[in-house]
């Protein structure tokens, strides 16, 4: 701790105190994210064998093999295509059913509370229903779309692309838009009524006043939640591994499920360690987006 | 032409009536306040009148046309809000150009009548800042700035002063008086202040609980109240009210008694219960027939503010010269301009029993 001459005894102990209050912080921090990110940065030095943990080291050839492979690019390709359709689906939906639910109607309190389900209902769970909805042989959602005429044959919609990508994008959208009406309709029951009272004596019709009111509001809102769907889409596992296994082949095979099956299905722990800290990397770019977006907020 | 006329107009909400049978006419080019205290009703009425309410029951009609199912953008009228309600993410240029570019306005137009308005106002050099980096005057000079681009027939204003500090609030006031001059426009003023209204209007609606209690000039409506409330509520400090008993020229309070013009009363007053009432002004010290104790003696600078105890009656205050000599605890003598004086009914309405022209002769 800095003893500066200009602090008083009780600024000394005020900052004693903070230090004190931070340490376990710090101290688990470090255990359960800096040390398992330092091994994972080490661990990519080495081709490694899982089972054993046994190895040799072999300095950056993992990451030369990463670079010029066709793997690891498509991977990326896969997860960026998943994380951008399924987050602009979230953005839509969860924006459209925010301004639905900031009206006021009858069992509205209901409405919002069963707006949160899929947000709470359990990944696996949510899966396997899922699953059930989609099966070519006996699932709903083909058995509807025949009745009602889009189709003639049952779709194969796990087995085959673009169906597969579809299928986990749409999924994905469902299951996480509840967690953009809940920020976005925060922000929105706190913007002022005399914002739309003075847009409507200006001429404004209720699109205007959208675009002229309530979306400038949300702009940092929406800033936030875009990027922190953003990190979390991007590394989404369980929802794809359970949906389609990243199948069929590689088509839905994101980076994720790349570095878990190079470890854990091809026993190479030291790739799989670089794909990870590969993606990390690109990650880090939404990261220091999001520090400085919420950073300057403050000013 | 703008006129405004309310007609039997009615506003009730799920669970109480904000409004009860309003009847108001405002002539083109007037500028009227409306005024009361909180829930009086005054801001439901501008509201109604901007067509952000619409009446239960009634008639709007701005310029001769009913407007009650027209809606706001559509009806000739600007509004400055309490609260200013600026677009924050836009420059107050762009605030001011607003209405005009919903209006389909091109950009040359738009500019020229942007820098008009911001001339006008002194806003030249702020154009290019967010409301946030305004102080509250100027984002109340940006309002204005937006109402007026548009050179609406109609102008609302709700409370537009009230989040000024009291030096910006007396200048604006001035400054409203001389932009109502120079544009000539019809204007509705709703305040809870009575000076605003007092020093702006031409006249001023009071109303208390929804109902109008008086329309008329600020002159009119301080020397000839319509009724106890308007009395009571207008008058810094307000009138003196003393309950008493009336017969023939004689009103009785706590004991003692005072004469009374009976010829300026109207001629179906009867004797019995009744509330005189007389400003602090018209209240002669040492010279009358009450007898009085100088309780408490403030002074403002330009007077001083005498508060008396009299018997039978609530404490009774009184203005004075700042120089005049009167010292706490002092029993005095005091009487009431005769000229002066009003009587109510005690009950029902507490409607004024003097006869109208009364003060019209006055000097």
């Amino acid at each position: 701790m800095p003893n500066r001459p200009n602090q008083t005894t009780l600024e000394r102990q005020y900052a004693r105190l903070g230090i004190l209050l931070i340490a376990p912080t710090v101290v688990v921090f470090s255990a359960v994210i800096v040390y398992p990110l330092l091994a994972a940065i080490y661990l990519s030095l080495f081709s490694i064998y899982t089972p054993t943990l046994q190895g040799e080291f072999v300095g950056i050839d993992n990451y030369v093999k990463l670079l010029s492979g066709k793997l690891f690019w498509q991977s990326l390709g896969v997860t960026l295509t998943w994380t951008v359709g399924t987050l602009t689906l979230q953005v839509i939906f969860g924006v459209a059913m925010a301004l639905l639910l900031n009206r006021s109607f009858w069992f509205r309190s209901l409405a919002r509370s069963l707006v949160l389900f899929p947000y709470f209902l359990s990944t696996v769970v949510a899966v396997l229903v899922w699953r059930w909805l989609f099966n070519d042989l006996y699932g709903a959602l083909n058995h509807i779309l025949m009745r009602v005429g889009v189709i003639d044959m049952p779709l194969d919609w796990l087995g085959s692309m673009p169906n597969a990508m579809i299928g986990i994008i749409l999924v994905g959208a469902w299951k996480y838009f509840p967690f953009v009406v809940i920020a976005v309709l925060a922000r929105l029951q706190t913007i002022p009524e005399h914002l739309y009272e003075a847009a409507k004596i200006d001429g404004a019709g209720p699109i205007a006043r959208f675009f002229d009111v309530t979306l400038p509001q949300l702009r940092s809102v929406l800033t936030v939640i875009i990027l922190l769907r953003a990190i979390w889409d991007f590394k989404e596992f369980d929802l794809i591994y359970l949906l389609t296994g990243g199948g069929p082949v590689t088509s839905t095979q994101t980076l994720a499920l790349l570095v878990y099956k190079e470890a854990f299905s091809l026993n190479q722990m030291g790739q799989a360690a670089a794909y990870a800290v590969a993606m990390m990397l690109v990650m880090l770019v939404f990261m220091v987006v999001y520090i400085r977006r919420t950073g300057t907020k403050e000013t | 032409m703008a006129d405004i006329e309310l007609r039997n107009v009615r506003k009730a909400f799920i669970n109480f009536v904000a409004l009860e049978d309003l009847n108001l006419r405002i002539e083109d080019g007037e500028f009227v306040a409306l005024l009361g205290p909180s829930g009086c009703g005054k801001s439901t009425t501008l509201r109604m009148l901007a067509g952000l309410e619409f009446p239960t029951d009634g008639e709007i009609r701005i310029g001769g046309k009913v407007v009650n199912d027209v809606a706001p953008g559509k009806r000739d009228i600007a509004m400055v809000f309490q609260s200013y309600a600026l677009y924050p993410h836009m420059t107050v240029a762009q605030n001011i150009a607003y209405p005009l570019k919903k209006r389909g306005v091109d950009k040359a137009e738009r500019d020229r009548k942007v820098e008009r308005a911001a001339a006008l106002l002194h806003l030249e050099p702020l154009l290019s800042r967010k409301p946030k980096q305004l102080s509250g005057g100027q984002q109340q000079r940006v309002a204005l700035g937006r109402a007026l681009v548009r050179e609406p027939e109609v102008f609302l204003l709700d409370e537009p002063l009230s989040n000024l500090d009291a030096k910006l609030r007396s200048y604006m006031r001035i400054e409203l008086i001389e932009l109502h001059r120079q544009l000539g426009k019809t204007m509705v003023y709703v305040t809870h202040d009575q000076l605003e209204a007092m020093t702006m209007a031409h006249r001023i609606a009071v109303m208390n609980g929804g109902k109008l209690q008086q329309f008329d000039t600020p002159d009119a409506i301080y020397n000839r109240p319509a009724n106890l409330f308007v009395a009571d509520f207008i008058g810094t400090p307000s009138m003196n009210l003393m309950e008493g008993s009336l017969s023939g020229s004689n009103f009785t309070v706590g004991g003692q008694s005072v004469t009374i013009d009976r010829s300026r009363l109207k001629p179906e007053t009867t004797d019995g219960a009744a509330v005189l009432g007389v400003r602090p002004e018209d209240i002669m010290l040492g010279d009358g027939t009450i007898d009085a104790v100088v309780e408490l003696v403030e002074n403002t600078g330009h007077e001083k503010i005498v508060a008396l105890a009299v018997k039978g009656c609530d404490r009774i205050l009184a203005r004075a010269p700042s120089g005049s000599a009167i010292t706490v605890g002092e029993a005095v003598k005091i009487g009431f301009d005769q000229t002066k004086t009003h009587l109510f009914e005690k009950d029902g309405e507490g409607r004024r029993l003097n006869l109208d022209q009364d003060h019209n002769s006055l000097p």
